[in-house]
């Protein structure tokens, strides 16, 4: 029998193309990552692992590998959480609902910069709209409310809000204090990502056939929670899956909000490894340790891949 | 026990008006259809018993309790969908159990992980694993327990969707079209397993069908209902053989009964297209329709029977059955009458026909039938 190699000829063109813009660059930034070349260079030296031994011996990138953790086990569980609580909520709304899809998809559509220099104003210590509001609301029902007051093992003195209140306003300095940045910078996050999470679930509801409702309530199931254990949630199961893969991926990807508000300050705190990247390698053009940490990045996201490929979606009803 | 009454239903949709003032008595252990084109507000109605609809006035009475504003869950009734419903990420036999552990455990029992270790589970567990086995047994479904509906076939989602309301042992059954996505063939033999399985049960099962097939084969008692009311409810011989009206008439039977414009004189006695009814009848009208069902209707060769002649324009073969589709030659209506296989006529061929006379029916031009 005659096998025709006409095939190939339709294959190679978006092997070669693959090949040349996605698996080449891997490798060339593993192969890098072993040298100590520098963009501009004309030779380098193989230096084994060393780039490797001093990421994972030096402060700095522990805290990296910490400040990266820290914004991606806030930011995803938090955000995938909102965004569904939210669309639940908006999917039982009659009227109005457009109009909370559109301002809670708002971040998702504008520009991350320039959010991040609203932010920025907002934020300020002394000028930001924050501050000044807690500032205004001292000794008032603003400090009962936010300094935690109306919790019974809360003394009015000693809250947070008292005691920024006492020391001629001595409100945190959230982008600008190490205790808080990491915090601030997580919250921003969660703002962003939630909208996006909740128009995918919204989309992800609707395709819940009714008559699944129906037949839960004709089997008993009387309450709004086992309603949602027995129908809602599992039949959101692929859309979950894709919701914390998809806000996985991109916490760790997180740069512009540092760029703009934090430079990875202070001290380190919030260091992402976008940021680490986008620093040794293309503001100190050290380019072997940039390569180093995209490997190490590149791993973090093949293993979420594959725990997400072989663990849960096993567990996911499709 | 398991009657339901339905008592003055009123149900609309912002302005458009499903249900009319509709009553009816379910006794138990009866097998009651609800038949009517789609449209017709039977699905409405069954949700309305289930719960799952409310009623804008009327009362719905189930073992003599009111339960207008009692929640579906609460009203002890299971219902089997068109679509079946079944989880689909659950097992057959966790479909099974759902409803029983919804009913049987307590909240803190059926949270998960923490469940297990409440001791009381243990019992009632077992007495859950009981039920299911003794249901899946009854359908014969025991070997796809531990499948996932979406490894079944329509058959066996058919009968998972059975046994989720069989196992609570309900009041009643609620079934909303439960065959029409299935095979022909396979809905004609599930007609037959399900009048078994209701007498085995002895439950009241109310059906939802707009296949009037399944209303005569499998009910006790068939309610005609078109355009949200409640237009006969009897046994399906009796609504078949003897509709109250000629909607009724029309809608049941396959294929459609036929119908003459007839004139009837002041003394009762009635004439169709030339032929003279034997039977007198008792009404002030002039003018009235006479139908007469396919298989009341004889092509004949013999010229002693009264007959009006007709023109073959279409044959129908069912094999058991032929049905000619005929243009009546004195007037421009066609009408189809049921031949035997013994004879084919051919298309355009003349044919006599001849009704026969004790099988006519009388209806008012309004509809209403005159006795």
């Amino acid at each position: 029998m005659h096998h025709s190699k006409a095939h190939i000829w339709f294959v190679w063109p978006a092997i070669i193309l693959m090949i040349v813009i996605l698996i080449l660059p891997i490798f060339l930034a593993g192969g890098i990552s072993f040298t100590n070349y520098n963009l501009g260079n004309s030779s380098f030296e193989w230096v084994g692992t060393e780039n490797y031994e001093k990421m994972f011996s030096r402060k700095t990138y522990i805290k990296m590998i910490i400040s990266t953790a820290t914004y991606v086990l806030i930011v995803v569980p938090v955000s995938v959480v909102l965004g569904l609580v939210a669309a639940i909520m908006l999917n039982s709304l009659r009227f109005g609902a457009d109009i909370y899809k559109t301002i809670f998809f708002l971040p998702v559509m504008a520009t991350l910069l320039a959010m991040a220099i609203a932010w920025e104003f907002t934020l300020h210590p002394t000028l930001g709209i924050i501050n000044s509001f807690l500032a205004n609301g001292c000794g008032g029902i603003r400090e009962f409310i936010l300094g935690f007051h109306w919790l019974p093992w809360v003394s009015s003195e000693d809250s947070w809000y008292s005691v920024a209140c006492a020391n001629n306003m001595d409100f945190p300095y959230w982008l600008k204090d190490k205790k808080t940045a990491i915090w601030t910078i997580c919250f921003i996050g969660v703002w962003q990502a939630f909208g996006f999470n909740m128009v995918l679930y919204l989309a992800g509801l609707t395709s819940i056939p009714r008559e699944l409702y129906h037949a839960a309530e004709m089997d008993g199931a009387q309450s709004t929670w086992e309603q949602f254990k027995l129908v809602t949630w599992p039949m959101l199961g692929p859309t979950t899956l894709f919701v914390v893969t998809i806000t996985t991926i991109r916490s760790f990807q997180v740069f512009d909000t540092i760029e703009i508000l934090t430079k990875g300050g202070p001290a380190k705190t919030t260091y992402v490894m976008m940021y680490a990247i986008f620093e040794k390698a293309i503001q100190q053009n050290i380019t072997s340790i940039g390569a180093a940490i995209t490997v190490v990045f590149i791993i973090f996201i093949i293993l979420l891949t594959f725990f997400q490929r072989y663990v849960i979606e096993k567990r996911v009803h499709y | 026990m398991g009657t339901i009454s339905l008592k003055n239903i009123n149900k609309s949709f912002g302005s458009t008006e499903v249900l009319k003032q509709l009553s009816l008595d379910i006794q138990d252990g009866e097998f009651l259809t609800l038949v009517g084109p789609s449209g017709c507000g039977k699905s409405t109605l069954l949700k309305i018993i289930a719960g799952l609809e409310q009623q804008n006035s009327g009362d719905v009475i189930i073992d003599d309790k009111n339960v207008n504003s009692t929640r579906a869950s609460k009203r002890d009734l299971a219902m089997v969908f068109q679509s079946y419903a079944l989880y689909p990420h659950l097992t057959v036999r966790k479909n099974l159990e759902t409803p029983l552990k919804l009913r049987d455990y307590s909240f803190v029992e059926r949270l998960p992980l923490v469940g297990n270790f409440v001791p009381s589970r243990k019992e009632k567990k077992k007495s859950i694993d009981d039920l299911v086995f003794k249901t899946s047994e009854t359908l014969k479904i025991t070997e796809l327990l531990d499948r996932k509906p979406g490894q079944l076939s329509g058959g066996q989602r058919q009968r998972a969707a059975l046994g989720r309301a069989m196992v609570r042992e309900p009041v009643a059954f609620l079934m909303d079209e439960p065959l029409s996505n299935l095979d022909a063939a396979l809905r004609v033999h599930m007609r037959s397993e399900l009048s078994e399985l209701h007498n085995s049960l002895k439950t009241t099962f109310i059906y939802v069908t707009h296949d009037q097939a399944e209303a005569l084969t499998m009910s006790t008692r068939m309610a005609v209902m078109i355009d949200g009311e409640l237009l006969q409810l009897d046994t399906p011989s009796e609504v078949y053989n003897n509709p109250s009206s000629l909607r009724v008439a029309e809608f049941v039977g396959s294929p459609k009964i036929n119908t003459f414009a007839a004139q009837i004189s002041s003394d009762g006695s009635v004439e169709f297209m030339g032929i003279k009814l034997e039977r007198k009848f008792n009404t002030n009208s002039q003018k009235a329709l006479v139908a007469v069902r396919p298989e009341h209707l004889e092509i004949t060769k013999d010229s002693n029977k009264p007959a009006f002649e007709a023109t073959v324009s279409y044959r129908e073969n069912l094999g058991s059955d032929i049905f000619y589709h005929v243009q009546v030659d004195q007037s421009d209506s066609k009408i189809i009458v049921r031949g035997s296989p013994a004879r084919l006529i051919s298309n355009g061929e003349t044919v006599r026909i001849s009704p026969s006379h004790a099988e006519a029916m009388l209806f008012e031009t309004s509809g209403e039938r005159i006795r």
